[in-house]
């Protein structure tokens, strides 16, 4: 199974079969940029199509990784590493990137924009949250952020011409850069404190967590960790760091939006939940006076308040919007809230099972919400027309019999990111709920039923909207390409699958890659 | 036949996709899709007699099917009845073609939608009654939701937007804390035998041997708190009923009619299978303040509806007053006063649901449900009138009919309880029978009786033979149950005292003292 350079190779452990979904991402995403350039400027399905084609392999050779890998299961000195935590996430991402390429590719025709870029854009994207996914040292979390992010904010401003556009990408750039810097300080601080006796600081969580209780100086720690924390929170858009989601998730192109609400979050919760419950893991009971048990309990109590604020704030704030992007935008905020909820019980979990079941809720979770997220931004982008006119609630009035499709399918996904019963956000929701039960947070998971209550409220609005009120003004039902009606198809099957059917995902993602035992 | 219980939940939903289907042909028309529906609601029907025949007396499930469903959560697809969830089933598809048959004229906008959310109504009703285990219940419970959010939503009256929320968003809320101690439950379990479970029937064994004693106070009682929000709103017991008239009054005929004859015994039948089935002695510990709550409900119900100058309203409080009945009846634990409960839930579906048709057919001929509209109506519509005093009589609990027999039952459980001041409780409840008569026999005074005094009802159509053929299988329904409720109690009685024994036997605490005689 040597499949390029073998393990004998002159340099130590490096194993490039382990990065190989992220290398073939980056090849393909190279491929595109080549036949954009050297391409006849037409051919924006050659360019979609490579990139769509190169998702799918990087999304095979991670199945077979997870499935019948044989090797080692970490890599260049522990810095990939290869457990159902990484994997999950990566075809987390891997699948956001595809649903993304399938609605954007006549988007980007429409509005003339140049297709190769937007691809090798959204592919490098994509590389970057594999590495977040897959990076167990703080560096190459760090690199896949930055890969990200810089991607993402190009996507963000991708039409250059709407003032909007240009608003969304500068308040990206600018907040985003500012937590990156928080992020970056808290790494070179925890690099500090993990110095111990003869040996200079780590990046490698694993090493961190071997480290954490002779750290020789606790407060350094505690404040590279708090500095780690806004980093990702602003990241994965949980309050108290969320101000820049609204406007940005309105202002950017609706697939750009589409994009930022799944995945980013979803690779952004990889790491946070890399470099927290690995990195700080539960070592012994709180209450010692052991450095690493109060770092523990500080950050697991942090984000028990963080959720609370995130599903409160969200919900709330949601309820009172009148922009539909918008109000996906705090919805998303809720989300964020929600999944946190699942991560507070794998922090708090001291029973590696209990754990992994709480880890694989969270992935669930951002999973379903992936798919019943891009599912209503597709039909919010197309309810919206060329340049993102119509987004706002009063669009969307009486549309329910004139378009019988795209309102059913919008009711759908309202309902499962409400939470119904049969839909992929009842289980997700379910899973997170149970998850912290099972730690004995009653209070937060009653907090969070409370909240779902309250988000009834602003999704049954556009389902009154749509069925229950009169149009006055004309419409003229949206053509449906069939790319976007493939990613239509795709997320309400996936809603149904995900809701309906949850076992085998449940199952695949709490299921241990084959070989974990290291051969070094 | 042993899939008859998934076989009767899928049914109405391929009924649905056939009538969606059917839609999606070029040259559908739309009279087309009621008879896909009747069709799909009579077989439906014809298939549930044949749970009549397969479940005895004892307290035993029948027809049960268990296969795993969500593993990773430990959720099974468990369905069976019992004589009780028999019953409720039958109501469900007895009401479904009679619903749809009183919408053949009076709906006439987005046929196929209409149609297809009363199919997929059927059938997470009917998944309610059978469903066995706990996560499976609160789906099909939820999912009810949705179809009747769209019913009074699309087909309403004027107010039918709020209306639809308020009751969305009620329902909602109390089925959320339920999730809550449902999933609570589940740990309990787990942490007592290694993995949880969310069966039904393995958590009530468990807890009626003794073998799981579930955490008593706090954590029984906020269990118990959290299905008993959840079904008091959905019941609805004063004070959180104020969803009922807004809903009723809003929904088209025949979304009342289900609401009152089969959603709000949801309600009931939880109370009924979970809260006295799953924590008897919070049950035993709460019932005088359940009774209470029961009692000013049958009161206040009662007197609103005296008041209300809208027919549709006035039908609607007094289903408060009568569930106020049913609650009063369960917490009796009494064998009477249970039965009894169980008996005024059917009674309810059939009287109920048929003073909506009654309400519906006259809306459809003046478009107004205002008392002093009408009078006289009996001059024009003669036999809309009598089947109107019959159905009336029948609400009130005239003798030999079916009224009767289920709230004397209950009256007769509530008084043999070991309640304290049980005499006084029956008392005020028997008002509630008098209060009945007076409003109305007085309704019917000013609609039916009396000179015409407006001539716009001079004309007016009496009932035709779709509209009869509607209506008399419920009279013939409530004649019989009033003079020969026989097979009904027969079949209720082994599950009703199977709880009974459990409840009398669970381990009374010091709290529980004080309420016994």
């Amino acid at each position: 199974m040597d499949l390029f350079f073998a393990q004998h190779s002159l340099l130590p452990d490096i194993n490039f079969s382990l990065i190989m979904p992220e290398l073939i991402v980056c090849v393909v995403a190279v491929i595109v940029m080549l036949l954009d350039a050297f391409g006849r400027s037409t051919q924006r399905w050659i360019t979609g199509g490579t990139a769509l084609f190169g998702l799918l392999m990087a999304a095979a050779s991670t199945i077979f990784l997870w499935k019948s890998w044989p090797g080692p299961n970490e890599a260049f000195n522990g810095m990939i590493v290869l457990d159902e935590l990484g994997l999950g996430f990566t075809l987390v991402v891997l699948l956001v990137a595809a649903l993304t390429l399938l609605i954007s590719i006549v988007w980007v025709e429409r509005e003339s924009l140049p297709a190769g870029e937007f691809h090798s854009l959204l592919l490098f994207a994509t590389a970057g949250m594999m590495l977040m996914a897959s990076g167990n040292d703080l560096v190459i979390i760090f690199l896949g952020l930055e890969i990200l992010s810089i991607a993402t904010y190009v996507m963000a401003g991708f039409r250059r011409t709407d003032v909007r556009a240009n608003e969304s990408s500068l308040k990206y750039f600018i907040l985003g850069s500012f937590s990156s810097a928080f992020l970056l300080y808290g790494i070179a601080l925890t690099y500090g404190a993990t110095a111990i006796a003869g040996m200079p600081g780590t990046t490698n969580i694993t090493q961190i967590a071997n480290r954490l209780s002779e750290a020789q100086y606790p407060p350094l720690l505690f404040a590279g960790a708090a500095m780690m924390l806004v980093g990702f929170g602003f990241k994965v858009a949980t309050a108290p760091f969320h101000v820049w989601t609204p406007d940005v998730y309105e202002g950017a192109p609706t697939p750009v939006t589409a994009f930022m609400a799944a995945g980013p979050k979803a690779a952004g919760f990889a790491s946070f939940l890399r470099v927290f419950v690995f990195g700080f893991p539960f070592l012994i009971a709180a209450g010692e006076r052991n450095t690493a048990a109060q770092l523990h309990g500080a950050w697991v109590d942090t984000l028990v308040v963080l959720a609370i604020l995130s599903m409160t704030i969200g919900n709330v704030a949601a309820i009172v919007q009148n922009n539909v992007k918008r109000m996906l935008a705090y919805s998303s905020i809720a989300h964020a809230g929600y999944a946190l909820v699942g991560f507070v019980a794998a922090g708090a979990a001291s029973d590696p099972v209990q754990r992994n079941a709480a880890i694989a809720s969270v992935t669930f979770y951002l999973l379903t919400y992936a798919v019943m997220n891009i599912g209503a931004f597709t039909v919010v982008q197309l309810i919206a027309r060329a340049g993102d006119r119509r987004t706002e609630f009063e669009d969307y009035n009486g549309i329910g019999f004139q378009s019988p499709v795209l309102a059913f399918a919008l009711t759908l996904f309202m309902l499962s990111l409400f939470g119904m019963p049969l839909t992929a956000g009842f289980v997700g929701k379910i899973m997170v709920f149970r998850a912290a039960i099972d730690q004995g947070y009653y209070a937060l998971v009653v907090i969070g039923v409370l909240n779902t209550a309250i988000s009834a409220y602003y999704y049954l609005r556009l389902i009154i909207l749509m069925f229950f009120r009169e149009r006055t003004t004309a419409w003229t039902a949206p053509p449906i390409p069939a790319s976007i009606a493939l990613a239509l198809v795709l997320t309400v099957l996936g809603v149904f699958y995900l809701g309906i059917f949850p076992g085998r995902v449940i199952n695949a993602l709490q299921t241990k890659p084959v070989i974990s035992v290291s051969q070094r | 036949m042993s899939h008859l219980l998934t076989i009767l939940i899928l049914l109405p939903v391929a009924g649905g996709l056939v009538t969606v289907g059917y839609g999606m042909l070029p040259n559908r028309r739309e009279e087309n899709f009621k008879w896909i529906a009747l069709v799909f609601s009579l077989a439906t029907f014809a298939l549930s007699l044949l749970l009549l025949r397969g479940t005895g007396s004892g307290p035993e499930f029948r027809f049960e099917e268990s296969v795993q469903w969500i593993g990773a959560i430990g959720s099974r697809y468990h369905v069976g009845v019992d004589g009780v969830s028999l019953w409720l089933v039958l109501l469900t598809t007895l009401l479904m073609p009679i619903a749809i048959l009183s919408s053949w004229t009076s709906v006439t906008k987005q046929q196929l939608a209409y149609y297809l959310f009363l199919l997929l109504l059927a059938s997470a009703m009917i998944g309610v009654f059978v469903s066995l285990d706990l996560l499976l219940f609160y789906l099909f419970f939820e999912a009810s939701l949705v179809p009747m959010f769209f019913l009074i939503g699309i087909w309403g009256g004027e107010r039918r937007i709020y209306a639809a929320v308020k009751f969305f968003i009620y329902t909602a809320v109390g089925s959320l804390l339920m999730l809550v101690a449902i999933i609570g439950l589940y740990f309990i379990y787990a942490n007592k035998f290694g993995a949880g479970t969310f069966d039904y029937v393995v958590l009530r064994e468990a807890i009626a041997n003794g073998t799981l004693a579930i955490p008593a106070s706090p954590t029984e009682f906020l269990l118990f708190l959290a299905f008993a929000i959840a079904f008091f709103i959905k019941v609805p017991l004063w004070p959180l009923h104020t969803w009922l008239p807004d809903a009723h009054t809003e929904a088209p005929t025949a979304g009342s009619v289900i609401l009152a004859g089969v959603l709000l015994k949801m309600g009931t039948y939880g109370l009924l299978r979970f809260n006295i089935g799953l924590f008897p002695t919070a049950s035993r510990a709460w019932a005088p303040y359940i009774v209470i709550l029961a009692i000013i409900g049958i009161i206040y119900g009662a007197l609103v509806a005296m008041v209300q100058p809208d027919v549709k309203r006035l039908v609607a409080y007094s289903s408060v007053s009568h569930m106020g009945f049913v609650v009063l009846g369960l917490f009796s634990f009494t064998d009477y006063g249970m039965q009894g409960a169980v008996y005024q839930m059917l009674n309810h579906g059939v009287s109920t649901g048929a003073l909506f048709l009654f309400v519906g057919m006259i809306y459809e001929r003046r478009h107004t449900r205002m008392i002093g509209e009408f009078g006289g109506l009996s001059t024009p519509m003669p036999w809309f009138s009598t089947l109107f005093v019959i159905a009336s009589l029948s609400s009130i609990g005239l003798p030999f009919l079916n009224g009767f027999v289920g709230e004397f039952l209950i009256m007769l459980g509530t008084w043999t309880s070991a309640l304290s001041h049980a005499w006084l409780a029956t008392m005020f409840a028997g008002t509630g029978v008098i209060w009945a008569a007076v409003y109305m026999l007085w309704m019917l005074q000013r609609v039916l009786f009396g000179k015409v005094t407006n001539p716009k009802n001079e004309a007016l159509q009496d009932l035709n033979v779709r509209e009869l053929g509607l209506l008399v299988p419920l009279l013939l329904l409530m004649l019989f149950m009033g003079v020969y409720p026989r097979p009904f109690l027969d079949r209720t009685r082994g599950p009703v005292e199977a709880l009974l024994q459990q409840v009398q036997g669970s381990n009374a605490g010091g709290s529980i003292a004080s309420i016994e005689k």
